[in-house]
């Protein structure tokens, strides 16, 4: 298959340069007259044939080009036949082709010649699939096929010299004429109505080859050019072809010099519509907004009364983006849809203007597109809900061990602590007395067991503190940063905008994200001072930690830092460290407060 | 003059060897409360001189039974106390009107006369 592709790549365009090349050749003046009646061949003919071969390139499943091709090399041919005269090559070409069926000058070619304008017929009807749709039109192509070389070779084959000759090939004639313009005016109509009826995409393509089809009628209203050039320039007998009662004689061949070029427009316009279609895919796969969704598929179906209408499992009919239900057009109706269906229920409807049932293949493209972009705006609103879920269900988990532990240290506080400080009165208490009795043994054991358990109430409180600090729930974030940077060894200053509550969760978050940074910075950094600032705006609290010290911080490196990072994600914020080697190191984070 | 102290503490341990270490150091204890509205009730009831109040209550805190016995025509002299740190608290108590703070664990009669001075 790809090697008679080849082939005929090859061949239509050397049987072109040949048959021009062929004009070149001829050997005397007196071929000047017949060059320029070939010309009115060669030039259509060549039109038709490098159209034809580009549009095959094209668009190769397309039968449009190979069609056009086809007139190409008819008229080509037909060219040969004109040039056979004076020019040796276009000579060799005639006999290469020729066939005696009986009559002297018969040929093959001469009964098959006039086809090309049968193909002619073939390529409006077919345009811009390659296909015959309607029966009418499959009927009257079929018939044409049969009847025009019948009529030629019956034009060719009958001595009319003789007998009643003259008025035999009056009747004839008269006859193939009536007979060659209906089908080309029942062509016309059938093309026309699949202009009327069709839409806006059909349309498109269908426009330039009617407007190319416009020369042609102007030869039906004038003379042909054959006459005219008979008359002008004094075309010798040319024979046979030079018939003006001919198919061919119909309209001049170079009336038809615009129809391949309409030809060619009209099928690259169709098939920019399906690249229209493509680019609404691209689009899609890369998310569009429900609202963008309908413009996007009007402009690449041309049609701008499309909607797109979704199914709504509630009301058990289509909607619009904006609730209103949308009653599907019934069979007989000027509007048509197509519904999209999904796994258990239909999942929208594209209804659209009628003239797109002429396009079904555009309307699946897109349907199928916009199916995929549905179906993946589902699965992604189902991730996003997932994630949502996730994130909620993380929010939760930090509030729930937030609580515990504030719980925990409200328990050592009432619990075991209050315990312990009152048996730490009650010893102190009994070595006040034992001393007061004199017994310094006593009050010596005594006091230091008082001091192992001060020991162990500080460890206690240091626990206690480490677990949830106290402060950070009946004071607030700035003073529990404030209670951290009095503890620090090294200088602190807090820089605070705001003083109001945030929910208990985000406070705890960013205070042990505080106490966290300023542990590191007195254990690493080697710095002398420390700066805090923390700002609320939009919604959003930020929190900075920044150092003096030698900087080499690293938010992949430990496991520190990761916790935090990971702490302040939980409450949807997000940390980063910013750590230049001797430059500091600033700890910022940012959550979202509503 | 023996002065008289309110021990104000929702813990009855710490309440028992509170008021022994008070009498210890020559305060009379003229009562008890385990939380703040009784507290305040005390105070305008027995009038004492010191209210030794514990920070931690189950209704209002310390703080606020404090500002509330300021308000008072006569307001005993408040000394806060707290099984936890001062830093625990920060400037909450540096802004409240009692005349000091000790920590439950420093609580000894040599603390208690440093703040509330000699007997």
């Amino acid at each position: 298959m790809i090697a008679l592709r080849r082939s005929i790549q090859v061949a239509v365009p050397a049987l072109v340069v040949l048959v021009c090349v062929s004009d070149l050749l001829s050997p005397s003046q007196q071929s000047v007259p017949l060059w320029l009646y070939a010309l009115n061949y060669i030039v259509p003919g060549a039109a038709f044939a490098i159209a034809g071969l580009v549009a095959w390139s094209l668009r190769p499943a397309n039968h449009m080009g190979l069609l056009m091709m086809a007139v190409g090399v008819g008229l080509l041919i037909g060219a040969a036949g004109i040039l056979t005269p004076v020019s040796p090559l276009a000579r060799t070409i005639s006999e290469f082709l020729r066939l005696r069926v009986g009559h002297p000058s018969d040929y093959l070619f001469l009964a098959l010649g006039p086809l090309w304008a049968v193909v002619i017929l073939h390529l409006l009807l077919a345009f811009p699939s390659g296909r015959l749709g309607a029966r009418l039109s499959r009927g009257l192509v079929a018939a044409l096929y049969v009847f025009v070389p019948l009529i030629s070779l019956i034009g060719l084959s009958v001595p009319f010299e003789v007998g009643l000759g003259s008025w035999l090939q009056i009747g004839y004639t008269t006859v193939r004429s009536v007979v060659y313009q209906t089908c080309f005016a029942v062509g016309f109509v059938l093309i026309m109505k699949r202009w009327v009826q069709g839409g806006r995409a059909r349309r498109r393509s269908l426009s330039p080859v009617l407007w190319s089809l416009a020369p042609l009628s102007v030869a039906f209203l004038t003379p042909t050019l054959e006459g005219v050039l008979q008359q002008v320039i004094g075309v010798p007998d040319a024979g046979p072809l030079v018939d003006s009662t001919n198919a061919v004689a119909l309209a001049s061949p170079l009336f038809l010099i615009v129809l391949p070029i309409g030809f060619l427009v009209g099928l690259l316009r169709s098939g920019l519509d399906m690249t229209s279609v493509a680019s609404l895919v691209v689009r899609l796969s890369s998310g569009l907004l429900p609202e963008q969704l309908q413009p996007a598929l009007a402009k690449a179906l041309h049609d701008p009364s499309l909607e797109v209408a979704y199914w709504v499992p509630a009301l058990e009919s289509f909607a619009d983006l904006n609730g209103r239900r949308v009653e599907l057009p019934g069979p007989d109706s000027e509007r048509a849809a197509s519904i999209l269906d999904g796994a258990a229920s239909p999942v929208a409807a594209l209804v659209y203007d009628s003239s797109l049932r002429h396009e079904p293949q555009l309307v699946e493209t897109a349907a199928a597109a916009v199916r995929m972009a549905l179906e993946n705006a589902g699965l992604q609103a189902q991730l996003k809900a997932q994630l949502e879920e996730v994130r909620q269900s993380r929010a939760r988990l930090v509030e729930a061990g937030q609580r515990e532990r504030q719980q925990v240290e409200r328990d050592l506080h009432d619990g075991a602590q209050q315990q312990l400080v009152a048996l730490l009165l009650a010893l102190q208490a009994t070595r006040a007395e034992a001393a007061q009795y004199g017994d310094k043994r006593t009050a010596a054991m005594l006091g230091a067991n008082i001091a192992a358990l001060k020991q162990a109430l500080v460890e206690l409180r240091e626990l206690a503190r480490g677990i949830h600090p106290s402060i950070l729930t009946e004071a607030g974030l700035v003073a529990a940063i404030q209670s951290l940077g009095e503890r620090c060894p090294i200088p602190v200053q807090l820089d605070a905008e705001y003083s109001d509550r945030l929910p208990s969760h985000l406070e705890a978050t960013l205070y042990f994200v505080t106490a966290e940074a300023i542990t590191n910075a007195v254990k690493h950094s080697g710095g002398g001072r420390i700066q805090i600032s923390l700002r609320r705006r939009s919604g959003i609290v930020a929190l900075d930690v920044c150092d003096d010290g030698k900087g080499g911080a690293d938010l992949a490196a430990g496991t520190g830092l990761r916790g935090l990072s990971d702490r302040v994600a939980a409450v949807g914020g997000q940390l980063t460290v910013k750590s230049h080697h001797a430059g500091g190191t600033t700890i910022h984070s940012e959550i979202p407060c509503a | 003059m023996v002065r008289d102290v309110l021990i104000v503490d929702d813990h009855r341990g710490f309440r028992r060897e509170a008021k022994r270490l008070m009498e210890q150091i020559g305060f009379r204890v003229v009562g008890d409360a385990g939380t703040g509205s009784e507290a305040i009730d005390k105070v305008r009831q027995l009038n004492p001189d010191v209210v030794l109040l514990d920070i931690q209550l189950p209704d209002l805190d310390g703080f606020a039974v404090a500002t509330a016995l300021a308000s008072l025509p006569e307001p005993p002299a408040v000394l806060l106390v707290s099984t936890r740190d001062a830093v625990d608290y920060g400037s909450r108590l540096s802004n409240c009107s009692a005349v000091g703070f000790i920590a439950k664990a420093e609580l000894t009669a040599d603390s208690l006369l440093a703040l509330l001075g000699s007997r």
